[in-house]
């Protein structure tokens, strides 16, 4: 059988719905159905929390671990680590967290940093079990 | 069967009644086999069972496709143990958005429309109304209507393959002399199956 062979089995009016459907499958994908950007960079270092930031004001931060110092950056409301002493650098490869709930993560040097809340100023509800 | 003797109305509602009761044990099984599938993601289904429900639209109208559909549901998710589960009515509330979804369009575009044009449709539904069951009840983030447009897509594929699959299966059945009457309603079409 064509690979195409298919296309014959359907009706005219099918090909012309799948045409137009096909479309509006192509066209979801640029729906504004992105998380709300967060407004607060949270780290935590062995369950307790060593720092809060707004996600508004640039900065650089030196964040205390095991291992030495990470370097945080939080520049247009986003937060990147951009200097690690773990080997791998795993971290600085996960780029930058800018949505509420998105997660960076040192583990050599225990270092959770997520990022919370809603930049619309109102809180978003946390979960369905918490609620 | 003592066909010969018994009136013809009769005989096409038996046949009607014997066909549904096959197509709806066939949807169950289908149904159950696709849950046994390795699945690389959880929600992520072919939808095998519809081909039955496409069979019995196509056959024996609109109210033909909502008894093998729902029973099919209920029959698979007590199989399965999952009767009133999320997961069953993730399944019902899919089931009804793309039972609406195809009963309108093949009311709509009766003579035009085939299998494959009316499977699209039905998947596109069910993804949908399984979303919307799921930001609903299970988990309420709107961030949930993310995977939208990755199931639409996914839906896409699965309606084609099912609709072909379902003409395929219309095709060979037509074939046979217990379909004779429906045969002309479905050659009545824009375009005729071989």
């Amino acid at each position: 059988m064509k690979v195409i062979g298919w296309v014959e089995r359907l009706t005219p009016f099918d090909r012309k719905l799948l045409v137009v459907v096909a479309v509006l499958v192509a066209l979801s994908f640029l729906l504004p159905l992105r998380q709300n950007a967060g407004a607060r960079v949270v780290v935590s270092s062995d369950d307790r929390i060593v720092f809060v930031a707004s996600l508004d004001k640039d900065q650089r931060v030196e964040l205390d671990g095991p291992l030495g110092i990470t370097i945080l950056q939080i520049e247009n409301g986003a937060a990147r680590i951009i200097s690690s002493p773990c080997s791998q650098k795993i971290c600085i490869g996960m780029g930058e967290a800018r949505y509420s709930g998105d997660l960076l993560a040192c583990v050599p040097n225990q270092l959770v940093i997520t990022i919370e809340g809603n930049s619309d100023g109102e809180d978003a509800e946390y979960d369905f079990i918490s609620r | 069967m003592t066909s010969s003797v018994v009136d013809p109305l009769e005989l096409e509602q038996v046949r009607r009644r014997v066909f549904l009761a096959l197509f709806v044990a066939l949807a169950v099984a289908l149904h159950t086999v696709e849950v046994l599938l390795p699945n690389p993601l959880p929600w992520f289904r072919i939808g095998l069972a519809n081909i039955l429900a496409l069979a019995a639209l196509f056959s024996y109208g609109i109210q033909a496709l909502w008894i093998v559909s729902i029973s099919r549901i209920l029959i698979g998710s007590l199989l399965l143990g999952s009767l009133f589960s999320p997961g069953f009515l993730l399944s019902l509330g899919g089931g009804f958005a793309a039972n609406l979804l195809m009963s309108s369009g093949y009311k709509l575009w009766q003579t035009k429309i085939g299998p494959v044009g009316v499977s699209v449709l039905g998947a596109l539904g069910h993804v949908t109304g399984q979303l919307l069951i799921a930001w609903l009840i299970v988990i309420r983030h709107p961030s949930i209507w993310m995977l939208l447009p990755f199931f639409l897509l996914f839906a896409l594929i699965s309606g084609i393959v099912n609709g072909l699959a379902a003409d395929y299966l219309l095709g060979s059945l037509y074939k046979h002399p217990a379909f004779a009457g429906l045969k002309a309603k479905y050659a009545t079409r824009d375009s005729v199956q071989d």
